[in-house]
């Protein structure tokens, strides 16, 4: 009996440090998520989406900012439909784009529309 | 829907404007109906093939964002019936708009993408063309890479010049590939001692270290006939029958498969 109650308080530290750990993880890709951030805003500063901006853009959002490029400004729902990728998906691209600097968003109603530049 | 074709190169000086010209032209005598922009604003040319002395608007109105595209489109149609309608785009020649149009910054040459993008709609959509051909500046420039990303299919020009044929292999991989273009390689001006008549591709591709990777459409070899014309007419359209004027009927029946 003595025994289990002397290792409770260890068992308890050991949990504790385990979720420290844990937190201590999520941390730093937040960190590095914010740094990397940081930096593409700091070579892109006026947020122009020109072809040379699209050519340095990793696959995967040089398809969405393409897409867009074609419709002028767009949902998820509409990019998805031309890009045959999941809805949320493109949702993550778009905002990704945004948190970038590349493109804008504005919320009409309950929809959120995305655009590189506001149209005449 | 129609398409929109590019014809880009690496180099300067490979034959795009040549190609540009008289595939618009076969199209045209197909009876479709074809509208060809010069989109080398570096070096425009078409002006003097189609004898335009001055347009009341060009082509650097159009993406400016100054008039609509119905203003700068110019009728070339040729009189004989049964043909489709052909109209030109023109870039402004003049050494002041050369140079202005070399000094635009990235805002700019972000919407005048955005008006190209838009010819699908208004030029196919709207006037019912069935095709747009881009004739563009040679390498990597703004105006060339917009028409690019614009474009259906890319028709990549090059010669038998080693630093041609590198240079565009690399651009399949770094340019092309990356906006996911339908591209065909077009060899031109090859010498007629090294083309033989049989697998003709796979020997050039031996000979030129062309790889496997670079979709190789079709040759078409050196020809004095087309030097000896000197650009003073439509090659296609005065000698349907020649070997060159073939080889593009050949090109423009598999993009229109394609």
């Amino acid at each position: 009996m003595y025994k289990s109650l002397e290792k409770k308080p260890t068992i308890i530290l050991q949990k504790i440090k385990e979720s420290l750990d844990q937190l201590n993880d999520k941390m730093d890709v937040m960190i590095e998520i914010q740094r990397h951030n940081q930096k593409e805003t700091q070579i892109m500063p006026d947020g122009t989406l020109d072809v040379m901006t699209l050519l340095s853009l990793p696959d995967h959002l040089r398809k969405t900012a393409v897409t867009l490029c074609k419709l002028g400004e767009g949902t998820a729902d509409q990019i998805a439909e031309l890009t045959k990728r999941a809805r949320a998906v493109e949702s993550g691209y778009l905002n990704q784009l945004v948190l970038m600097g590349y493109l804008r968003k504005e919320r009409r109603g309950r929809k959120a529309y995305f655009y590189a530049e506001k149209q005449a | 829907m129609g398409k929109i074709i590019a014809l880009h190169s690496y180099k300067g000086g490979t034959g795009k404007t040549l190609i540009s010209v008289n595939l618009a032209a076969t199209y045209a005598r197909k009876g479709k109906d074809v509208c060809l922009l010069d989109l080398d604003f570096r070096a425009p040319s078409l002006h003097v093939i189609f004898r335009v002395d001055g347009a009341e608007y060009w082509l650097n109105d159009y993406l400016s964002g100054v008039c609509g595209i119905e203003k700068v489109l110019i009728d070339v149609t040729p009189k004989n019936p049964g043909k489709g309608k052909f109209l030109v785009g023109l870039a402004n020649p003049t050494t002041e708009a050369i140079r202005e149009m070399s000094a635009k910054d990235r805002k700019w040459e972000m919407r005048a993408l955005g008006r190209l993008l838009s010819l699908k709609n208004s030029v196919l959509n709207d006037m019912h063309m069935d095709y747009i051909i881009f004739d563009t500046s040679p390498g990597l420039q703004y105006s060339s890479i917009n028409a690019i990303v614009g474009a259906d299919t890319v028709l990549v020009i090059t010669g038998t010049d080693t630093s041609d044929i590198e240079g565009t292999q690399r651009m399949i991989h770094e340019l092309y590939d990356l906006f996911e273009k339908k591209t065909a390689i077009i060899m031109n001006k090859v010498p007629c001692e090294v083309l033989p008549s049989k697998n003709q591709k796979r020997i050039l591709r031996e000979r030129y270290n062309i790889n496997h990777t670079m979709p190789l459409m079709e040759v078409i070899p050196c020809s004095c006939d087309i030097l000896r014309a000197g650009g003073t007419y439509i090659f296609s359209e005065e000698k349907p029958d020649h070997p060159f004027s073939k080889t593009l009927a050949k090109i423009a029946s598999y993009i229109e498969a394609n």
